[in-house]
């Protein structure tokens, strides 16, 4: 009896370890891609000439390009990776779907309208040169409004309606419904207006001010707390509906909760930094493959580091080190994440079969 | 009498079915029943008759459209989700299809209302998780993906996980549907054996009569829009289980309990020897559509083999044919149907 115990107690410990150790060389590769997002970009400058500014006082062009520049921007970078991984791996175990993603609710289209009204409704004259100098903020704001205003109405069915596969449905009906608002507004502005709104829709990790990096940053993080309580939920969420009652799970508060923290969370980034695609779909695939587990206790941790590993990769591929032109982001992440995706689902069919 | 302070579950005046916006649609009403702790309960009925929605509202997964529940002397509403589903657990034939998961994984989910705040299985939920598991035989496989597991094989890894949730009572719709007939009767006996030795209260749905009748200590029979309740042997004697079924197909035999197909009868045939061989070629017959007797009145006659190694016999007056086997036997009066004339001669007796 004694030594039927014990096996798998060592078997759990096992796969704690092997955990551990892809833990940790998440974390290497972390630090190590956090580094050369500040090493690289269009301005050469060399490694230790970025230490100097971090950890002493550089001085001069160099500080204001690292401190200015760099880091707010690879600051922006780990945030958004860690807010659209989490916020995707919530919305695939709420919905049970794999392909369910931080905007499947239709919280980029809800920020897309608020941002549509600021650039296409109300300044005509805003161009993509003076979108910077008046709107940024403006911009932020009405695009957090707008996730926000879709986030309550999303709530509110959801409190309402019994079936998650109703309030999915709604939710991308609604996304629809906005987007063909938007393409009316976009059918009835000038060029210099539509192309300012098209470079929102194309994302940015550089546009952020420290005070609005500061916003950001308390708003992931309240956002990973309540992602951080929700473990729990989103393990016993798995089990489907049913079973998630019967084994003493309030669901509605539940989804309650982690429909809150997701908006929050893509809400925020949507808003300074525009709709970000793939990130979160793909991530928390890569997670669940990687980790061989369906435990959010190690997916949630999982997938932070994933996301931030990717997001600091896509960082440094579009700004195209040793050159002058910076990629859209959306394009980089769509670019890395559709690989992912495609071979995930050819790689291990069982996989793509039962979610 | 049973003792009421012995009752952990009791439905009375229930109604039950289904909401759908103002309308609702009941499927029974007036339900009284009642469980005691360490009993097995089973719940019998057709398909359709509302087994399932019963176990689901007592499990509190469907409200009542009225009447009371009380589980452990407390109103079921009256519960949180949290607070009841420490008293009652639930499984059915819903399987849980989730990738990565290992049985180990799924079962310790059921120690959902015992863990903390982030659900860390600790040494005791750990023990009770593995507990758990050997109960329901699945510790060699709590490695595996449930995704890669038998129907049978991920049906005893739910029955795990509501194991492991330790509740008092513990309701399972159909837990052995997808098992076959060994795996059946080991979880049958699981199920007799946690009323005996833990003391819980077991109510389970089932479409195996024989089994139902042989381990539950009470039967709950679901038929037409009504529910009697009592032990398997009360309701045998008070002949609930003819109306269980159409009785132009199926019969029920009340003196010990066994069902069979009501085949169209196209005669009758005296069946003559002793023991199992008797036994099984009346069965046999009966299969294939004849009434059998054992006193020689017909002129149609099987002969069972007295020794080992001898015929299966068949005799219409003269005429005598030898078979090998059962199958012979039955295959040659299926293809010769030779028994009108004995027909008219029985019937007369």
């Amino acid at each position: 009896m004694n030594s039927g115990i014990e096996i798998p107690l060592n078997s759990r410990k096992v796969s704690q370890r092997s955990h551990l150790g892809i833990f940790i060389i998440l974390s290497i590769l972390t630090l190590l891609f956090f580094m050369l997002d500040l090493f690289l970009g269009s301005v050469n400058i060399k490694p230790y000439e970025v230490i100097d500014v971090l950890f002493n006082n550089g001085s001069g062009n160099v500080e204001t390009i690292i401190l200015n520049f760099r880091l707010p921007k690879a600051l922006t970078a780990m945030a958004a990776g860690i807010a659209l991984s989490i916020s995707g791996l919530q919305m695939q175990t709420v919905f049970r779907n794999p392909m369910a993603g931080p905007y499947v609710l239709g919280l980029s289209s809800g920020a897309s309208l608020g941002v549509a009204f600021v650039i296409m409704g109300f300044s005509a004259g805003i161009t993509p040169e003076n979108m910077k100098l008046t709107g940024n903020f403006a911009i932020a704001a009405a695009a957090w409004a707008g996730a926000g205003a879709v986030m309550v109405l999303i709530m509110f069915i959801s409190s309402r309606v019994k079936d998650i596969m109703t309030v999915l449905i709604i939710g991308i009906m609604l996304s629809s419904g906005i987007s063909a608002i938007v393409s009316i507004m976009q059918y009835f502005s000038n060029e210099s207006v539509l192309k300012a709104y098209i470079i929102w829709t194309m994302g940015s990790l550089g546009n952020l001010t420290t005070s609005q990096l500061n916003v950001l940053l308390v708003s992931i993080l309240t956002g990973l707390v309540i992602s951080v309580f929700s473990v729990k939920m989103l393990n016993a969420l798995l089990l489907g509906e049913n079973y998630a009652k019967s084994i003493g799970l309030n669901v509605r508060f539940s989804r309650f909760i982690i429909i809150a923290g997701t908006s929050l969370l893509a809400g925020t980034i949507t808003a300074f930094c525009g709709p970000i695609g793939f990130i979160g779909i793909a991530v928390p695939h890569l997670a669940r493959i990687i980790f061989k587990t369906s435990d959010h206790k190690i997916l949630i941790p999982g997938s932070i580091l994933i996301g931030v590993v990717v997001m600091l990769a896509s960082d440094i591929i579009s700004q195209m080190p040793w050159s002058d032109n910076v990629l859209p982001i959306n394009s980089i992440t769509a670019l890395i994440g559709i690989p992912v995706v495609i071979w995930v689902i050819v790689r291990n069919r069982r996989y793509a079969e039962i979610f | 009498m049973v003792k009421k302070s012995n009752e952990i579950l009791s439905v009375n005046a229930l109604k039950i079915g289904y909401l759908s916006g103002k309308r609702s649609i009941t499927i029974l009403h007036s339900l009284k029943a009642s469980a005691c702790e360490g009993e097995l309960v089973a719940v019998i009925g057709r398909n359709g008759t509302g087994k399932s929605t019963l176990l689901r509202t007592i499990a509190g997964l469907q409200p009542k459209l009225d009447g009371t529940v009380m589980i452990c002397g407390k109103p079921l509403h009256e519960y949180s989700r949290l607070g009841l589903s420490k008293e009652v657990g639930y499984i059915s034939t819903e399987t849980v299809r989730v990738s990565n998961m290992k049985v180990y994984d799924l079962a310790a989910l059921g120690r959902f209302p015992h863990t903390n705040w982030l659900g860390r299985i600790d040494e005791h939920n750990h023990r009770s998780v593995l507990d758990a598991l050997a109960k329901a035989g699945m510790s060699d496989f709590k490695e595996r993906l449930i995704s890669e597991l038998s129907d049978g094989e991920r049906q005893r890894a739910m029955i795990s996980m509501v194991l492991a949730q330790d509740a008092a009572v513990m309701v399972m719709d159909e837990p052995t549907a997808f098992l076959d007939v060994g795996s059946k009767f080991e979880i049958l006996h699981l199920l007799h054996e946690l009323t005996r030795q833990r003391n819980k209260t077991i109510i389970f749905s089932t479409h195996d009569l024989t089994a139902a009748l042989n381990q539950a200590d009470k039967i709950w029979l679901i038929i037409g829009d009504k529910l009697i309740e009592g032990a398997p042997e009360d309701i045998m004697l008070s002949g609930a289980f003819n109306n269980l079924f159409d009785k132009n197909f199926v019969s029920f035999n009340q003196s010990d309990g066994s069902f069979f197909v009501k085949n169209e009868i196209k005669g009758i045939i005296t069946v003559e020897g002793t023991g199992i061989n008797k036994f099984w070629a009346k069965k046999a017959l009966h299969r294939i559509g004849y009434k059998v007797t054992d006193s020689g009145t017909c002129n149609a006659i099987v002969r069972t083999p007295d020794k080992a190694g001898s015929d299966w016999i068949y005799k219409t007056g003269e005429s005598e044919s030898e078979f090998r086997s059962i199958y012979e036997l039955a295959r040659w009066i299926i293809q010769n149907e030779p028994l009108t004339a004995c027909n008219i001669f029985c019937d007369s007796q």
